[in-house]
């Protein structure tokens, strides 16, 4: 959930409580206002009608358009003793004039005449519906409270955006942010300190991740240069050894077993270099690299050499497919996703290339899924322990350094990996 | 044949002079800047192997150096740093070859070889062994002067075994040359011992007097018959 949404639907939800207690206390105020005029009304019209009966003057006629009723009723002493003298309240009246019944307001007064004959003067008014205020006041509130919703919505997500700009401009950065991408400097203007603060903590876990990985790269940069000699020298040595007439078979075996391990560190020490340098950018020179042709060739390759296996070939290519790329970064992506596929398949197993859109496939058969969130760490191999365990990463780190990925998927007893080409 | 050789790393140097001495040519030494330099101003070599990472200088200063001084020497950088800027730098200032450590001693006395053939003489693109002529500009093969047809694989082989007489020739490392990056040392190579039979056949039925003997069943070597 965006912060955004979040501080909408956190006000939406506070407000609701507030708006209903305020309707509440609006609805009894204003019920409480009318009642109190009512009241009033009713008390002069009372008294007014209670003088003329005392004095014998004409009483206003029931039908004098003011909807107003009232009855006089004799009434005994002991009906007096037991009922207050003023009571008010609210009763459906039947009024004749309009012959429907409708809610009133009605006052009971008890008076007494010059010869002590006590009588009840009922007056009534047609007063509010309740039921209907009651809904005027929920529709307005409710409406209101729309109203008022979306006027704060406004405002919210005018003052929200422009306070909270420096935030996304920061996660914006962040969201780009490759480490070894060397991050321009970070020119964020704001004024708020805590957003300065963040800016300056997000600047320096940055440069610090920069550093460390300087370091390391130039570490493993360093490392396997510094091998090379060595390397070279044990090469040398052995090479020399092997060519000398002197030796027993056994003495033989021993030293071709030491070179075949060498081979391995030579090749896993250049992978190694090759791996740092791609991280560090230095195959900067990009060509149209036609993949198509280049796994046909490489293909060809691959079936000569593995044609013992009985490896079963099929490849969907078109004609051409031209991606824009370091040649020599295409063909060792290539090589390996190939070579791989042949390496890690069975005996009569099949390998299946094909280039749909702009996705390259290469899939071949195998028995389970692959720890797909392993695979293409380094030095990562299951069983095989010949394998240098950077086939895929180098394959995943050159697809990266083209703002791409490698895909893997297992499916139908298939391993499938593909890479999308940006054109 | 006198060569030069300018690396910093005792082993290294020790070892390729020795490696060189067996193959008959006459070896000097250089361990520093200063020393190559000196050697250079006084003598002439036809072969100068040159470590660019040296420790009181630049390697690459060293070769512009002896381009000015407009010597015939030819140079082989040999280079921890197998980068392709450093390769183009290197051949741009008129280095013969560029060859990235570790490298096995066979590739080093082979391109000597191919740098000291092409200025020897103008039959440079021909390698010769026993009765096997091989050219490298018309890429083909005969022998006791019949020509041979050979498959493109088989040629590179022969190739590979013309450039390094009398060394044992590992299976992976030929694989590797011959097949390029393509072949991983998970790799059985049965599918070599199939060229390389084929290959056999054929300079047999032309009436080679070398052929291509099995050693130790790990490699072979081009041997007399």
């Amino acid at each position: 959930m965006k912060l955004f949404h979040r501080v909408i639907l956190t006000l939406a939800i506070g407000l609701l409580p507030v708006m209903a207690l305020w309707s509440l206390l609006f609805y009894y105020g204003m019920v409480g206002e009318i009642n109190d005029e009512t009241d009033d009304a009713l008390s002069d019209y009372a008294q007014l009608i209670m003088r003329r009966a005392l004095v014998g003057a004409p009483l206003p006629q029931p039908d004098n358009g003011s909807n107003n009723s009232y009855s006089i009723v004799p009434v005994s002493e002991e009906y007096v003793r037991n009922n207050p003298q003023i009571t008010f309240y609210d009763e459906m009246v039947y009024i004749p004039e309009k012959e429907e019944t409708e809610p009133a307001r009605v006052l009971k007064t008890i008076y007494r005449d010059g010869e002590g004959q006590h009588y009840e003067l009922q007056v009534a008014t047609p007063t509010f519906e309740r039921k209907d205020l009651l809904e005027t006041v929920a529709y307005n509130i409710l409406g209101l409270y729309a109203v008022l919703m979306l006027t704060i919505l406004a405002v919210v997500s005018i003052v929200y955006y422009l306070n909270m700009r420096p935030l996304y401009t920061l996660l914006k950065r962040l969201d780009k942010y490759r480490p070894g991408t060397k991050s321009t400097n970070f020119t964020d203007t704001t004024t708020v300190v805590e957003f300065r603060k963040l800016n300056d903590a997000v600047q320096k876990a940055m440069e610090r991740a920069e550093y460390y990985f300087d370091r390391q790269n130039s570490f493993i940069g360093n490392a396997s240069h510094e091998l090379q000699t060595p390397l070279a020298i044990l090469g040398a040595r052995l090479e020399w050894l092997m060519n000398s007439d002197t030796l027993s078979e056994e003495q033989m075996t021993e030293i071709i077993k030491m070179r075949q391990s060498l081979s391995r560190l030579v090749r896993l020490n250049r992978t190694l270099l090759l791996l740092s340098k791609i991280e560090n950018g230095q195959f900067p020179e990009t060509t149209e690299v036609d993949v198509a042709a280049i796994i046909r060739e490489s293909m060809e390759t691959y079936c000569e050499i593995y044609a013992e296996r009985g490896i079963f070939c099929k490849t969907e290519l078109p004609e051409k497919f031209i991606v824009m790329m370091n040649e020599s970064l295409a063909t060792t992506l290539i090589g390996n996703l190939l070579k791989n596929s042949f390496v890690h398949n069975s005996n009569g197993g099949c390998v299946k290339v094909s280039i749909d859109g702009n996705t390259l496939s290469v899939a071949n058969s195998g028995k389970e899924p692959l720890d797909a969130s392993r695979i293409f760490e380094r030095f990562y191999h299951k069983g095989n322990s010949d394998s240098t365990g950077l086939g895929l990463p180098l394959v995943s780190s050159i697809a990266e350094r083209y703002g791409t990925k490698v895909e893997y998927s297992f499916a139908d007893g298939m391993h499938r990996f593909s890479i999308k080409f940006m054109q | 044949m006198k060569i030069l050789i300018i690396e910093d790393d005792d082993s290294l140097r020790e070892i390729i002079t020795r490696g060189l001495l067996n193959e008959g040519y006459i070896v000097e030494t250089a361990a520093n800047y200063s020393d190559a330099n000196d050697k250079i101003a006084g003598y002439s070599y036809d072969c100068i192997l040159l470590d660019i990472m040296l420790p009181d200088g630049n390697g690459l200063r060293l070769l512009e150096h002896i381009k000015s001084l407009k010597k015939r020497d030819h140079i082989i950088i040999i280079s921890a740093r197998d980068s392709l800027d450093d390769k183009v730098t290197g051949l741009d200032l008129g280095a013969d070859d560029y060859l990235a450590k570790p490298f096995y001693m066979a590739e080093l006395s082979a391109r000597i070889k191919s740098i000291l053939r092409r200025s020897a003489n103008a039959d440079g693109n021909k390698l010769k062994a026993g009765n096997i002529t091989l050219d490298l500009t018309g890429r083909s093969v005969d022998v006791g002067g019949k020509e041979i047809a050979l498959l493109k694989k088989e040629y590179d082989i022969l190739l590979y075994f013309l450039q390094r007489p009398n060394h044992i020739v590992d299976k992976a490392l030929l694989a590797e040359s011959v097949w390029g990056d393509y072949i991983d040392t998970a790799d059985n190579f049965d599918f070599i011992y199939a060229q390389v039979k084929n290959l056999r056949k054929k300079l047999d039925a032309a009436g080679a007097t070398l052929t291509i003997k099995a050693v130790y069943g790990f490699g072979y070597k081009l041997a007399e018959k």
